[in-house]
């Protein structure tokens, strides 16, 4: 939906609001993708919708409803849905008027080429990269997905286009390119990705040679013992285990409620001065939407500055309890979860992660990391498998593969023995190194 | 085996479905584009959801929202290759274009293909199916809903030392009409009723959670009599009182000890190492750059002593209330019961047409499902459930000399092939000479599946099984939710390796 389309509609809404406090948000897009496995296209799908939520806002009292019928009845039927929503419950004291008008810095994130890519597209590129494993012996198996708008993954649908009845206007919209590829022999694997803006970033034959080339070094992994190694976290991992310190401890709802590491904390040294961690949708990695779910402009956030504590991201209930302003980082409001820092950009060093490799006598190389969970919240002790690729560390160089272990692992721990990081780059939706860690606990072994 | 849901299958060859006719004739336009275009095979789901979600936290509203969807997917085969493309446009073109869309994907699949793909035979089914449901949800006032949640709130809040209050109720409805080009026309409702709450307490140190009835809500496919059928603010106070207790409640000990695992917890587990590994398309290696894999490898049927002579557990979609009961998967196949684990013995997959020649079988066993018409189907878990034992709770603490007692999950994590996973649970007991004797906080076990289920030696009896559920169940590429029941009864595991995840 471009812009004049979703403005036209948003006024719709508008219009067909008669004076009462609204609030209309668009979603949606197109979305595809093509599925492999086994060396062939195992599923190929695509989705194109919009969904139209709305929020009637009634004193202290606010409904929602949700829809994808935007005729004019459609329109009708969801403010009455939330009208009669909002008419019927408990105020609730803390809930703000709908903000106004904002201005939002504009970013360059779509690509029409990457919009427009269909099937033919996806399939030539697969080929590639299925032709690539099937040439080194290797079964493989991955994803090409493409799509403009912003459906993500699970079906969730976030902002595109918010209008409410004070005045505010705002529209993002972004195209996005995902490439994953695992190649497989037995039980040795080996994984890649690549996801950008734009599917001219996207060489799914390179991919494949990195996979191809993690899946035979894992061949015949050897045992070792769970303990603390030193280990090198490829930036996927890495990505992974902030993704969920992210959700846990570094909104202001979590610190407000002393849920988080950072609750009472901020000003503190939390972590190792070599941490300095963000939240930037700007950041050209990134190209993320400029505005949160309620359309306040989304500030650029350092959370951790050279290990000090700066403070979380806020959406506008948790930063009118403390004074402050809002940073941009909501969700739907009112929500139970509180705000969400998104774009997370962990500050990198430079060179390849294989320089980390240098002077580690014993340790461990971390492709990825997988179905990671949360052990203990204040500590940020999360639980998780090694995966597509665990490699020995000897004397300085990769030696053989290792069988996978399950860690339990405190974030706010390994962020103070941080030894080294290479430069930054994005994977699993953030922006950071591989960070070489001493004293990781690996703490049991799989099958393989 | 359908004793309190509701089927009325016809033969007749007029449509029995009410669907209106407006939206009847999208249906068979798209079926008849997909034809023309050169489909081989072809469905089309068009599916009408509605779904409420009320939350209250801390004596506040946290969200009234009211959601509506309706859109139609198509799904193809040509030449052996698969399409699928979904609209949520319901108009005459945009129908057309989303027909046209799928098959194109369709060729472009059928050029890199191993084995073009061949469905098991299924037959045609013209039907009307809906989930047993007494009272309507939707037709109970929003009042009415949200003053047992703040009743419930308030129960919480009154116990001194609670931070955190939260409750919720969540209620579905899905109407599918399925038309394919073998002559299936299926009309299928269901709907869906839970909710549950939490109270959480914070110290300087820990963040300590109890829920009711289990961890992410208590959930059937009944109507809101589901609802009225449960003891919500009578369980309130103890609810509160238990996650105050547990901040200053002894750790749970580290090193192997018999557990017993309460029902909710023992189904996450059943979910996490039986249900995810016996799925036929991961064990073909079709999830394999997401979820993963599996240990359940083909040659391992009817071979592998997946437990003990304790353990058998059926896959069912027909039963009665659970998350994952309909008359018809999204492929069109009648729902069915059979067993994954006999005795012991690993029997059985959960398969779709697609896969249920792999493994020598002619008729799929009715596992395939989309979470919505915008994805496509695909294998999902049915209803899978740890068959009873004999003897109550009680009798099983009493049978237990030293070991621990685990109740409601409060984390999960599994490797990809479905060994090794830990769990962590929001509370235990300590039982010595077969009582209760303290508290236990952060108890997690952690063990390699086979081996686990193999030192099961005491599963509970009918009196203490329950249908527990899980609706945050995630598989696929784009990633899709879907819910399904496990029924059980609490059971007992021989030497487990306990307090993990808290020596950093």
């Amino acid at each position: 939906m471009t812009e004049s389309e979703a403005r036209a509609l948003l006024d719709e809404v508008l219009v067909a609001a008669q004076g009462r406090e609204v609030e209309a948000v668009l979603g949606g897009g197109v979305s595809r993708l093509t599925r492999f496995a086994n060396n062939e296209i195992t599923q190929n799908v695509s989705e194109n919708r919009v969904e139209l939520s709305v929020r009637v806002v009634d004193g202290k009292r606010t409904g929602r409803a949700n829809g994808n019928d935007l005729s004019k009845e459609g329109i009708e039927r969801l403010l009455d849905s939330a009208a009669a929503a909002a008419r019927v419950q408990p105020e609730i004291p803390d809930l703000l008027p709908l903000p106004g008008p904002q201005s939002y810095r504009s970013v360059d994130a779509d690509d029409s080429t990457t919009g427009n890519l269909g099937a033919d597209g996806r399939a030539s590129e697969v080929k590639r990269a299925v032709e690539r494993c099937v040439e080194a012996g290797v079964t493989a198996a991955g994803i090409y997905e493409t799509g403009r708008g912003t459906i993500g993954d699970y079906g969730m649908v976030d902002a595109m286009a918010i209008a409410n009845t004070r005045g505010l206007a705002a529209y993002h919209r972004g195209t996005h390119a995902t490439f994953r590829i695992s190649a497989l022999d037995g039980a040795a694997s080996g994984w890649a990705e690549r996801e950008s803006w734009r599917a001219s970033d996207v060489d799914g034959a390179a991919l494949a040679d990195r996979a191809v080339e993690k899946a035979i070094r894992s061949r015949g992994a050897k045992s070792w013992d769970p303990g603390a190694y030193t280990v090198v976290l490829e930036p996927a991992a890495v990505a992974d285990l902030l993704t969920d310190l992210s959700w846990i401890s570094l909104g202001a709802l979590a610190v407000q409620e002393g849920r988080s590491f950072l609750s009472g904390r901020i000003g503190e040294r939390v972590v190792g001065e070599n941490v300095t961690l963000r939240d930037d949708p700007f950041h050209p990695l990134h190209r993320g939407s400029p505005f949160d779910a309620e359309g306040i402009p989304t500030r650029p956030t350092t959370l951790i500055e050279r290990g000090i504590a700066r403070g979380p991201v806020y959406d506008r209930p948790t930063a009118a309890k403390e004074g402050k302003e809002s940073t941009g980082h909501s969700l739907p409001i009112p929500n139970t979860i509180g705000p969400l820092a998104r774009h997370l950009v962990l500050e990198g060093g430079a060179g390849p992660a294989e320089a980390l490799l240098d002077g580690i006598e014993r340790g461990l190389w971390v492709t990825r990391v997988w179905y990671t969970n949360v052990v203990d919240p204040m500590t940020a002790t999360l639980t998780g498998m090694t995966r597509d690729g665990l490699f020995a560390i000897e004397k300085g160089r990769i030696t053989h593969a290792v069988r996978n272990f399950r860690f339990n692992q405190s974030v706010v721990e390994m962020l103070k023995r941080v030894e080294g990081m290479s430069e930054a780059v994005r994977a699993g939706g953030v922006v950071c190194p591989a960070l070489r860690i001493q004293g990781f606990h690996m703490s049991s072994v799989t099958e393989f | 085996m359908r004793s309190d849901t509701e089927i009325r299958a016809t033969s007749s060859s007029s449509a029995p479905s009410s669907f209106a006719s407006g939206v009847r004739s999208l249906v068979e336009q798209a079926l008849d584009t997909a034809r023309q275009r050169g489909a081989d095979y072809a469905d089309v789901r068009l599916l009408e959801t509605a779904r409420e979600d009320l939350q209250v936290k801390n004596a506040q509203v946290g969200s009234v929202d009211r959601s509506d969807s309706v859109g139609l997917g198509v799904r193809v085969l040509v030449q052996g290759g698969w399409g699928y493309a979904a609209t949520g446009f319901l108009t005459k073109d945009a129908v057309d274009a989303c027909a046209a869309e799928a098959v194109g994907i369709a060729r472009a699949s059928s050029g890199l293909l191993q084995t073009p793909v061949r469905l098991a035979p299924e037959p045609p089914h013209r039907a009307v199916w809906s989930s047993p449901c007494e009272v309507d949800p939707f037709h109970v006032p929003l009042e009415r809903k949200l003053d047992l949640l703040f009743r419930i709130d308030d129960t919480l809040r009154r116990v001194t030392g609670v931070a955190i209050a939260e409750g919720f109720f969540t209620f579905v409805k899905k109407r599918q009409l399925y038309v394919s080009t073998e002559g299936s026309d299926i009309d299928q409702t269901i709907v869906r009723s839970g909710g549950g709450y939490s109270a959480t307490a914070v110290s300087a140190t820990e963040v300590q959670r109890r829920s009711f009835p289990q961890a992410e809500g208590f959930h059937q496919t009944r109507g809101y009599e589901f609802i009225e059928s449960i003891p919500w603010v009578e369980n309130a106070e103890r609810v509160g009182e238990e996650a105050v207790a547990l901040l200053t409640a002894d750790p749970c000990p580290q090193g192997e000890r018999d557990i017993i695992l309460e029902g909710s917890q023992l189904a996450l587990q059943i979910h996490e190492s039986v249900g995810h590994p016996a799925e036929l398309d991961r064990v073909l290696g079709m999830e394999a750059n997401y979820a993963g894999t599996s240990f359940l490898t083909t040659d391992q049927l009817r071979v592998l002593r997946f437990g003990s002579e304790h353990v058998t557990l059926m896959a069912d979609g027909t039963l009665p209330g659970g998350l994952a009961t309909f008359g018809y998967d999204d492929e069109g196949v009648e729902a069915q019961r059979w067993p994954i684990v006999e005795d012991g013995l690993f029997v059985g997959y959960l398969t779709s047409r697609e896969l249920a020649h792999t493994i020598g079988e002619s008729r799929s066993r009715g596992c395939v499902r989309a979470d919505g018409w915008h994805h496509v189907p695909m294998i999902r878990m049915v209803n899978l459930s740890l068959m009873p034992g004999r003897g109550s709770l009680d009798d099983l603490l009493a049978d237990t000399y030293d070991g621990l007692y685990l109740e409601t999950n409060r984390s999960w994590s599994i490797d990809q092939l479905r060994y090794n996973f830990q769990f962590k649970t929001e509370i235990a007991w300590e039982i010595k000479k077969g009582r209760r004797v303290r508290m236990l906080r952060n108890p997690t076990y952690q063990g390699i599946t086979p081996r686990f289920w193999n030192s099961c030696d005491f599963v509970c009896g009918p009196e203490a099984w329950k249908p527990w559920g899980v609706t945050n169940c995630g598989k696929g590429q784009p990633g899709q939710v879907a819910e399904m029941t496990h029924g059980a009864a609490p059971a007992r595991f021989r030497k487990v390796n306990v307090g993990v995840g808290y020596d950093d």
